[in-house]
């Protein structure tokens, strides 16, 4: 009997030891000193990437593996620095997942890859790409640059995005834009949600577009838009009293329409969906 | 080197180019090594097609005869055989291409134009789009073929993902037939163009999103 429970342990201490083995966490570390306007890509199928700004002119990338069924590989050529996380054999979603926290010069621009995300930016100043079937999407604090986003349900949340060119398409993951302006906004998505707080800028073209997902935006009162807002099968409301157009393309209809203008009509805003609501507020 | 710049230097690899370099980058990297593998392979399976199945004179004859009858090409007299012997010069390999493309596009145009009966021709007797014929029972049918490609890639690659895949797909052949739907019942409706053009956009976004050998 006592023989029996001495097994009986020694089998459990064991297994404890294998899976300790197998899923102990590494975490490696790689530096590269680049030049201006740096080029960064990092692909990552499970796991969280989250990028921030360094001081000087070097990458650091922090990266937590969670077994030793993912390698990672890394790649520099001038100022162009390529990652990616390399799944082996037996790899899963669990045991394939790496954490990547990532420093980067300001000016450089960075493109970043997760099926499972979540994918996080801020406080960047070059261009950003960033795509992810489930990742969910956060940039903050970024200016002048180009921000595109692509995922299918994940949601996506821009906040503070000034003098961006903006491109964000979401199959059906709701995306939330929080004083986002620039030369061009545009949201496209299928059955997600698109949230707008903000000012539609001073001379921007702004295109939210969605098939079933209800558009809400919420503007101040000194807004200076040329807005056309159209559901086909939806409803819209409007809290603006605004300067209705006389030439529109499409024939307006109360209810599930309206065009005209308010203020000097600086940006253009297009807000199109083919079924779901559409709410221009006042804030 | 990157992969990128190993692509640069594929027609040198594909003819046959050694150098260290791509040989050692060749060996690193599983996903340049399948596609020059892949390119290969199509090229090899090209040069015995042309051996084994270069149309016969006769074929051209046809075709010739099949395009002058239908308008498409004149004055056949003073280049009896622009296509194939044209075609053979430049293109060299590919020429056989050429009339297996022409015999496609016919066939395409005929099947596009067929009769159809029960409720898919209903759905195409609708008014078509700037002249451009709608057939809905084959787009639908080559959407669910390419769906179901599609959704068995991504099952192969994350069966987690695959109903995720599924439901998103759904919702966007759903948008794709509203919109389709929507030109059909006013072609000179813009926003309605719109809207079937960014519907293709998100499942061309979601086939890319499925097939990126990149990720799971």
């Amino acid at each position: 009997m006592e023989s029996m429970q001495r097994v009986t342990k020694a089998a459990v201490v064991f297994l404890v030891c294998v899976g300790i083995l197998t899923f102990a966490e590494t975490r490696k570390e790689y530096r590269f000193t680049v030049g201006p306007k740096a080029s960064i890509s990092i692909v990552n199928q499970y796991g969280p990437i989250s990028v921030k700004p360094s001081p000087g002119n070097q990458v650091v990338i922090t990266a937590i593996l969670r077994s030793d069924k993912v390698e990672i590989d890394n790649d520099q050529s001038g100022s162009r620095i390529d990652i990616k996380s390399h799944l082996l054999t037996g790899a899963t979603a669990d045991n394939g997942r790496v954490d990547y926290q990532v420093l980067i010069p300001a000016d450089a621009s960075i493109s970043m890859q997760s099926a499972t995300g979540p994918l996080r930016a801020e406080k960047l100043g070059g261009d950003l790409t960033l795509e992810g079937a489930g990742a969910l999407v956060d940039v903050r604090d970024v200016s002048n640059v180009h921000v595109h986003v692509k995922t299918m349900n994940g949601p996506v949340t821009l906040t503070n995005i000034q003098e961006g060119h903006v491109e964000i398409s979401s199959v059906s993951g709701d995306v939330t834009l929080s004083s986002v302006s620039g030369r061009l906004v545009q949201v496209s998505s299928t059955s997600g949600k698109i949230h707008y707080d903000g000012d539609f800028g001073s001379g921007g073209e702004y295109s939210l577009t969605s098939h079933s997902g209800d558009i809400d935006a919420t503007i101040p009162p000194d807004a200076s838009v040329d807005v056309t807002a159209r559901s086909i099968r939806g409803l819209v409301e409007n809290d603006f009293p605004f300067t209705p157009k006389t030439h529109t393309t499409f024939p307006l209809v109360a209810g599930s329409s309206f065009a005209g203008t308010i203020g000097k009509a600086a940006s253009s805003v297009v807000l199109r969906t083919f079924s779901g609501k559409i709410r221009l507020k006042k804030r | 080197m990157t992969c990128a710049e190993f692509q640069q230097e594929l027609p040198d690899v594909l003819e046959g180019a050694s150098r260290a370099e791509l040989e050692a980058h060749l060996r690193s990297c599983p996903n340049c090594s399948e596609l020059v593998s892949d390119l290969k392979a199509i090229s090899e399976q090209a040069h015995q097609l042309r051996e084994s199945e270069e149309p016969s004179p006769r074929v051209w004859k046809s075709i010739e005869a099949a395009l002058r009858q239908e308008g498409l090409i004149r004055d056949v007299s003073t280049e009896p055989r622009f296509l194939a012997p044209a075609s053979r010069r430049r293109w060299g390999p590919a020429a056989w291409l050429v009339p297996i493309a022409a015999v496609l596009m016919v066939g395409m145009v005929l099947f596009i134009n067929r009769p159809l009966s029960g409720p898919i021709a209903q759905r195409s007797r609708q008014p078509e789009l700037g002249g451009i014929s709608t057939p809905a029972s084959m787009s639908a049918r080559a959407s669910n073929d390419d769906d179901r490609q599609v959704l068995s890639e991504v099952e192969r690659h994350a069966p987690l993902m695959k109903s995720a895949y599924e439901d998103n797909l759904k919702n966007v052949n759903a948008y794709i037939r509203d919109a389709q739907s929507s030109v059909d019942q006013n072609p000179d409706d813009g926003d309605a163009r719109q809207y079937l053009m960014q519907a293709y956009e998100q499942k061309a976004m979601l086939y890319e999103m499925a097939l990126d050998r990149s990720l799971p």
